[in-house]
């Protein structure tokens, strides 16, 4: 663990991040979030670049291909106390591999949609969680906004209807003084809406230690949607028949459809549920350990696998962890993640989410 | 506690960006007027150095020279002189060795080459002069400013300055890096101190005022840190 990762940072952290009024059985980020079940299919080249038993190309007696359960969790960014689907918000993408041969055995990969993290040290992003916390907001006056427009800015976008409180205006202020956190902080204030948790590219933003037989890699996973990424347009007519949406609760209600209408068989249309997991290779020169800059799209990519969502499932007392590794990933000396790791474990023990059971203390 | 500004106010700047007379305004005031007070350097084109051995592969040139003649006659003019050397073109890149992919384009007022190369810009410049330098001859008789660089294979450094200079800037896969890149341009350190982040809208249009032709990003890549040397070695077909 780098020097720089301690617990006491990680449980500071977690506190400045727990929004006053909230539940304590929530997360204090990621609060609303919804759990399925899914199979991993790993690629035919996965296993020559890590070991790991979920990339294991490998077939059953009977000749059919080994799949992987996954435990998956989706959730909206917020630690607010209410849910806000239509809300612009970084989305979350939390996967559990379990080994069907060996149930003591099991990894994780948490991904979310901002392809980069607010900070690159621990020390900063404790600094920047303090200055982006959740504030009262208001709308610009029209004179606020006309000296924008006059100065060729953005003016700020408008409050939600019921919204009060927001932490683009402290997270602004934060870029403004420290140039490592302006390109998440500028990616989160526009990321908008997806129109399904199955249409957003999900990106696990550290750096892992692969090994496999062509030796050992720096690389990022990123999760694909295979139905494409796709931004909900608010202003879109809902199609003919389609059932009244509720704007703060669409996400999940989209899910429980999709799944609905994939078990009825295949006489009913259903959107695909999958995602392609790609690997990218970082090379020297790129810094392994500093999560706020993202790797440019011309690094070498590899398909290490399909993942297919089938069922809904409860999650919300599952305590992921960026730290459950097993054989053939190992973690990356990036500070941030290590201090994730011990953040996640100190936000588990205080909402009394259930410990891993198969990494101690985790 | 200041009188809220009534609704339709409100409304009504919202509409601002939409209205044609505040376009107008703002293309024609709002714009000059950043654009003289804080002048934005022009860019350079072509791939930025990089020491990633990814970043050296497949980069992208995007060479846009004005037409002498954009009336449909020199367009014509143009097409002739690129299919009447398509022969010696096609061999002079095989000889090249290091092209994945390039070819011509006529768009506006503008002849294009559009090529994906591997390797160092210079370099892949100077190949070019020696496999198809009477080609960039004939080519240069069609653009504004290419007859001071005739004949190319005796004016190789002033013909890559000049393709440099017409090489488009490549707006950077991150778009808060173009502060580093216009500050770099002024002979500034990076963000010391760092730049306001919703001034980012405004160093932008400024920007497109010194580069108004740019790449938007690096591009995508089915098979990235590939040569063309590898694939055509993986694929079984040498050079």
């Amino acid at each position: 663990m780098p020097d720089n990762a301690t617990p006491s940072l990680a449980k500071r952290l977690v506190c400045a991040l727990k929004i006053e009024g909230t539940l304590k059985e929530k997360r204090p980020v990621h609060a609303f979030g919804w759990g399925a079940k899914g199979e991993f299919l790993p690629s035919a080249v996965a296993k020559n670049y890590c070991r790991a038993f979920h990339f294991n190309l490998a077939r059953r007696d009977d000749g059919s291909l080994v799949t992987y359960p996954v435990t998956l969790r989706f959730s909206n960014g917020s630690g607010e106390a209410k849910q806000r689907d239509s809300w612009s918000d970084v989305r979350g993408m939390a996967a559990r591999f379990h080994d069907p041969q060996d149930d003591t055995r099991a990894t994780d990969l948490i991904a979310m949609t901002l392809p980069e993290f607010f900070n690159a040290t621990p020390e900063g992003f404790a600094a920047f969680a303090q200055a982006a916390k959740s504030a009262p907001c208001r709308a610009q006056t029209p004179w606020e906004k006309l000296r924008d427009m006059l100065h060729l800015i953005q003016p700020m976008p408008d409050p939600y209807p019921g919204q009060t409180r927001r932490p683009d205006e402290g997270a602004i202020r934060y870029a403004d003084k420290d140039a490592r956190a302006q390109l998440a902080v500028l990616q989160a204030a526009t990321i908008g809406v997806p129109q399904s948790y199955l249409q957003a590219s999900y990106h696990a933003v550290h750096t892992f230690r692969v090994t496999g037989f062509g030796g050992t890699n720096n690389v990022r996973f990123e999760w694909r949607p295979v139905d494409g990424v796709r931004p909900h347009d608010p202003d879109l007519t809902p199609e003919p028949g389609s059932p009244p949406v509720d704007p703060d609760d669409f996400l999940v209600p989209d899910l429980k459809n999709r799944l609905k209408n994939s078990a009825a068989g295949p006489h009913v249309r259903s959107r695909p549920m999958r995602f392609s997991l790609m690997m990218t290779i970082g090379e020297t020169g790129d810094d392994f350990n500093d999560p706020s800059r993202p790797w440019p799209p011309r690094r070498k990519r590899v398909f290490m696998g399909m993942l297919t969502v089938n069922e809904a499932c409860d999650t919300e007392k599952v305590s992921f962890n960026p730290g459950l590794l097993t054989d053939g990933v190992a973690a990356s000396d990036d500070a941030i993640l290590w201090t994730r790791i011990e953040a996640y474990r100190y936000s588990s023990e205080q909402r009394g989410g259930t410990p891993c059971p198969f990494a101690e203390g985790q | 506690m200041s009188k809220p500004a009534p609704d339709w106010l409100a409304a009504f700047v919202d509409s601002l960006p939409t209205r044609k007379w505040f376009q107008f305004l703002s293309n024609w005031v709002v714009v000059p007027y950043w654009h003289w007070r804080d002048p934005k350097p022009v860019l350079e084109g072509g791939p930025r150095p990089a020491p990633q051995p990814s970043e050296n592969l497949q980069r992208m040139m995007n060479l846009v020279m004005p037409l002498r003649d954009p009336s449909p006659i020199g367009r014509a003019r143009a097409a002739i002189v690129i299919a009447q050397n398509t022969d010696e073109i096609f061999a002079g890149l095989d000889n090249v060795g290091t092209v994945h992919n390039a070819r011509f384009v006529l768009i506006g007022d503008y002849l294009c080459m559009l090529s994906v190369y591997d390797g160092d810009f210079s370099n892949y410049i100077r190949d070019f002069i020696v496999a198809i330098g009477s080609v960039f001859d004939a080519v240069m008789d069609l653009v504004v400013g290419g007859d001071a660089l005739k004949p190319t294979a005796r004016n190789v450094e002033k013909f890559i300055d000049w393709v440099h200079d017409h090489d488009l800037f490549q707006v950077p896969d991150f778009p808060t890096d173009l502060f580093a890149l216009q500050d770099a341009a002024k002979g500034l350190g990076p963000d010391a101190p760092p730049h306001p982040l919703r001034s980012l809208s405004r160093e932008m249009i400024l920007q497109f005022v010194a580069n108004p032709n740019v790449s938007l990003g690096g591009g995508y890549r089915a098979y990235p840190g590939k040569s063309a040397a590898q694939l055509r070695q993986n694929l079984g077909v040498g050079w």
